[in-house]
């Protein structure tokens, strides 16, 4: 699915920024109605809001895509007449007046699945690194406590002081053979 | 004085509430009737045929169409096509033309040869060119990414 894309102002940002910011100063403004500029607003588009993007679900969006210039103007002059009288080349000046992409080029596979895919891999890579860097280094001594034999004499002082006999690991030693149940 | 309010009121009260639970039962009642397709495509035929529809509404019901899981039928593809002819806007008529093509999904290989079949006199009639004339079934121009404009 196509990126929101939204239309660019051709303003100097210093003067929209004014023009907004007194906007909103004196309340009820929108910032998005400015950046419109010249474009005609053709519709509701999807939330009211005067923006543009192309999308298979939503086709039509409030406005159109460029700004009226006056050969666009001779072309809808044009377009009031016969539609056989129009070339081939004036109905594309006109589609892409009102819309930025075709299906075709909106649906297009685009190569974006190698970034989605190969940055997570490399995330993964460097995780790796890290762990066999942590294991090979950092956690090369460990505690005397975790010694093989110093373990299982904690595990029998644990039964011996019958701890956590219920659900722990007392419950799975049976006292009377001296065996794990 | 107590009862006399309380019973003028409970009449009043009884004489506002009975229309207002029929008509709420009549409005829930509607859930159940279910509109068949032939209904629906000639509801839809209306609204695009109605005489003065305007840019808006037409938009409004191609993008409504376009959203459900469904293709249109080359009867309502016409009206489509005769409303945008109606208002004067091409572009219109070429992106209905394009919506009703993605919707065969992935039955364009049968189904959009179909609808085309179908609609073919109307659009020799209103000179709107095929996708293929236009050469619209394929990519024509790539977009600069944002980030390089």
């Amino acid at each position: 699915m196509s990126a929101l894309r939204l239309v660019v102002p051709r303003m100097p940002p210093s003067y929209v920024a004014w023009k907004m910011g007194r906007r909103f100063a004196s309340g009820g403004g929108d910032g998005v109605r400015l950046m419109v500029g010249d474009r005609e607003v053709v519709g509701y588009g999807i939330n009211g809001r005067p923006i543009y993007f192309d999308r298979s679900d939503f086709p039509f969006p409030a406005i159109r895509y460029r700004t009226v210039t006056p050969e666009v103007c001779a072309l809808r002059e044009k377009e009031l007449g016969d539609w056989k009288t129009l070339s081939i080349e004036d109905k594309k000046q006109l589609y892409r007046h009102s819309f930025c992409q075709t299906f075709a080029e909106f649906q297009y596979f685009s190569p974006d699945w190698k970034l989605a895919l190969g940055l997570p891999l490399w995330l993964l890579a460097i995780a790796c690194g890290i762990t066999v860097f942590m294991k090979t280094t950092v956690y090369k001594y460990t505690p005397d406590t975790l010694e093989e034999d110093r373990q299982s004499a904690q595990l029998r002082r644990m039964i011996h002081l019958q701890m956590n006999p219920v659900t722990g690991v007392s419950s799975q030693w049976c006292y009377n053979t001296n065996k794990w149940k | 004085m107590l009862r006399i309010t309380a019973r003028s009121l409970a009449s009043a009260m009884r004489s506002t509430m009975i229309p207002t639970s029929s008509r709420v039962a009549a409005v829930r009642s509607l859930h159940g009737t279910e509109e068949s397709a032939e209904e629906f495509d000639k509801r839809y035929e209306k609204y695009f045929s109605r005489e003065g529809i305007d840019a808006w509404e037409i938009r409004k019901g191609m993008n409504d169409l376009l959203g459900m899981d469904l293709v249109p039928s080359p009867k309502i593809i016409e009206a489509g096509l005769r409303a945008s002819r109606r208002v004067n806007d091409i572009a219109l008529a070429i992106r209905w033309l394009e919506g009703c093509k993605d919707k065969c999904g992935d039955q364009k290989a049968t189904l959009y040869p179909y609808l085309l079949e179908k609609i073919t006199p109307t659009l020799q009639e209103l000179g709107v060119p095929t996708l293929e004339e236009l050469g619209y079934d394929k990519p024509e121009l790539a977009l600069k990414s944002v980030y390089d404009a």
